[in-house]
């Protein structure tokens, strides 16, 4: 007799916590206990919702990344950029930070001295102000030696909301750097893989995206952290109903990330980044959007990387470098070096 | 001499078009649909990424073979590592074997309940491990076809000469020529023309594989993981059907000695010695196993904690053999996209990265 048996689901797994199809399962289960009509469930929320220019935006997130230390940041830096960033991709300007601390017994104080002034320092470039938070200690083996949460607060900058919603055919997708630098980097550093020249991409967005504010036609911004790229234009094509279609010669490439991508068999696509933005906006002003992007250091690299298209709902699609397509889904579990 | 005719495509992107014209020319000429295999998940994903699959013409049939190591690695296989697991070792692997199902979850289940199971990206840095943890016993899980058995040995070499006695390797490594030579010999199999997988072919060099045109007749090549290597391997591959002219050729942009690594076939052969190995949906190859030979017992985590690999008798439905074999293609089985998923796989082809199910169902849809 044949016995059909799967791997069935009974418990949280780190594929949980990988940015994709699992933790979109994960946050569906949360969220299903919860009255949450009225919210758009996008990476901030808007308090008032009256829709008038001085609109208070919240975010939150939780940082528990290891190593704590990386080429180009650490866990007090992106602390303050990742939840900043998920208020700047909806045209808010971040303003406050309420921060939370797990602290592992026996964490070094010049450790946490060292994580909290690069946080301040961090803050303090984006103009954004601390304004209250928390501490715990727990017990020696219940914590990685420090976990932050942070939420971040700002106003929204224009009269428009910025959500998924918008998004239309034809509309041109940009993206603001290559993708995958901060998963390459914190990859290479976990796996004791030399990468020279290899850096996170962890950096402050808002400064960069500010100007778009002037482009009414632009419709809709994401960072692409936990999940990277690809599961970004998924929840994008999935959200709207519309398809996606991506030229894979057009995204701006890193050396380093494509090398350590090609070591461990990971796709770029999928690796997080902690100061890329993806914006999608009418066809007529994607020239100046990317002039604009490319004034700011940050996103110097951008690029128109494909469109919106009616073809496909739902669906991502990716013309290669041969001319050939293929289909780019989101990841499931957890992203794992391959053998060989 | 070895036969062989050494060329590769070295005009990149431009040569697609040229190469896709001149494979649908051949398989005019062969007068009848031709069906290839590609040995090597590393071809498999690598055909599915780049788009590949949508510019073949009609008429050209491609399956996976069994040369992804996480899908051949056997249930009975990950039931000894997570027996090691259970008994409180450090089991430490390549990341892809996590996910593999045993007869009673995976190692990234037992990671999750708090096994001491850790992901390393290569043999040596167990041992590493190992030094550093000597109050544990720490075993490697030694995965993988030719790219990856010289690794496992070379550190078995070093384990014996830094006196290690912590440190041991569950051998589950295969060897490909030996799972060609058996996927032949099935009747039902019609495959016309077999993609060889260019860094397996480093180290064993080409000779391994001159029965496949010599003594069966059929079309063989070895290309690297360009598309442009491989859709030019495909072509050969035609040609060599249309022409009757079974000669192996190698289409890979850095050169594949034709002698292979004497260096490290001579570093397999003093560490390991073949043995009969069981592969998952294939059964029982004779010779296509690597076993630590004896002046390296010590090291073998099978003799060290007594385990018994019992016989994989379980039925799931999975007809994972069938589609290493290349008898049907995923979608042809019943559990494919319904009960089999990569959120719920049933069988290892659907765990893997490198699976030809679970490529089929990321870049197929």
């Amino acid at each position: 007799m044949v016995q059909v048996s799967s791997m069935k689901e009974d418990a949280v797994t780190s594929g949980h916590g990988s940015g994709g199809r699992l933790t979109q399962k994960l946050t569906e289960r949360i969220l299903s206990r919860f009255e949450t009509e009225g919210f758009e469930m996008e990476d901030c929320a808007f308090l008032d919702k009256g829709g008038n220019d001085a609109d208070i935006a919240v975010t939150m997130d939780g940082f528990t990344v290891s190593p704590q230390d990386f080429p180009g940041g650490d866990i007090g830096k992106l602390a303050v950029c990742g939840s900043s960033n998920d208020l700047a991709v909806r045209g808010v300007e971040p303003r406050w930070l309420t921060l939370s601390l797990i602290i592992e017994e026996g964490l070094e104080f010049s450790l946490l001295d060292r994580y909290m002034e690069s946080a301040a320092r961090t803050a303090k470039e984006g103009n954004i102000r601390l304004i209250a938070g928390d501490t715990k200690v727990v017990p020696h083996g219940m914590a990685d030696k420090i976990f932050i949460a942070a939420c971040a607060m700002g106003k929204k900058m224009s009269s428009r909301t910025l959500q998924t919603s918008n998004l239309r055919q034809g509309d041109v997708l940009i993206l603001s750097t290559s993708p995958g630098r901060h998963g390459a980097a914190l990859a290479a550093a976990r796996f004791n893989i030399a990468a020279p020249g290899l850096t996170s991409d962890c950096a402050l967005l808002w400064p960069s995206l500010k100007p778009l504010m002037a482009l009414d036609g632009l419709r809709c911004m994401r960072d692409c952290t936990r999940g990277g790229l690809g599961t970004v234009l998924c929840e994008w094509a999935e959200g709207a109903s519309l398809g996606v279609e991506l030229v894979e010669t057009n995204l701006p490439a890193n050396r380093e990330t494509n090398a350590i991508c090609d070591i461990l068999g990971f796709d770029p696509l999928y690796l997080a980044s902690e100061g890329c933005a993806v914006v999608a906006v009418a066809p007529e002003q994607a020239e100046g959007c990317l002039d604009l992007l490319r004034q700011n250091s940050i996103s110097r690299d951008a690029a128109v990387i494909g469109r919106i298209v009616a073809d496909h709902p739902r669906m991502v699609g990716m013309k290669t470098r041969i001319g050939g397509m293929r289909c780019v889904d989101m990841p499931v579990g957890e992203i794992l070096p391959r053998i060989c | 001499m070895p036969e062989s005719d050494l060329k590769a495509p070295r005009e990149g992107p431009a040569n697609i078009e040229a190469l896709r014209g001149k494979l649908s020319e051949y398989l005019e000429c062969a007068g009848r649909p031709l069906t290839f295999m590609e040995v090597c998940g590393t071809h498999t994903v690598a055909i599915f990424r780049s788009g590949l699959r949508s510019l073949l013409p009609e008429g050209l049939r491609v399956l996976s073979g069994p040369g992804c190591p996480v899908c051949v690695t056997d249930q009975s296989e990950i039931d000894m590592a997570l027996s090691l697991a259970k008994r409180d070792c450090v089991v430490l692997t390549y990341g892809d074997m996590l996910r593999v199902p045993g007869s009673s979850g995976s190692l990234l289940k037992m990671k999750g309940e708090g096994a001491a199971v850790e992901v390393v990206t290569s043999a040596i840095q167990s041992m590493e491990i190992a030094r550093k943890n000597p109050e544990r016993e720490v075993v490697f899980l030694g995965v993988g076809f030719e790219t990856t058995a010289p690794a496992t040995a070379v550190t078995l070499q070093q384990a014996r000469r830094n006196g290690l006695d912590n440190f041991s390797v569950l051998c589950l490594h295969k060897t490909v020529p030996a799972a060609l030579s058996a996927l032949c010999s099935n009747p039902d199999l019609r495959i016309d023309g077999f993609i060889l997988p260019g860094h397996v072919t480093v180290v064993t060099g080409l000779d391994e594989y001159a029965f496949l045109t010599k003594k069966l007749r059929r079309a063989a090549a070895v290309a690297g993981f360009e598309p442009e290597e491989i859709l030019a391997c495909m072509t050969d591959l035609a040609r060599q059907v249309a022409e009757r002219d079974f000669r192996l050729s190698v289409w890979r942009l850095k050169d594949v000695p034709i002698e292979g690594n004497p260096a490290a076939r001579r570093i397999l052969s003093e560490v390991f010695e073949p043995c009969d190995a069981r592969w998952r949906g294939l059964g029982v190859i004779a010779g296509s196993g690597c076993r630590i030979a004896e002046p390296y017992g010590e090291f073998d985590a099978v003799r060290k904690f007594g385990l018994d690999p019992a016989e994989d008798v379980v039925d799931n439905g999975c007809r994972c053999g069938e589609v290493l074999s290349g008898l049907i293609s995923p979608p042809e089985c019943e559990l494919f996209g319904r009960v089999c998923t990569p959120l719920a796989p049933v069988g290892p082809c659907m765990v893997s990265s490198e699976g030809t199910c679970g490529a089929w169902y990321r870049y197929h849809q």
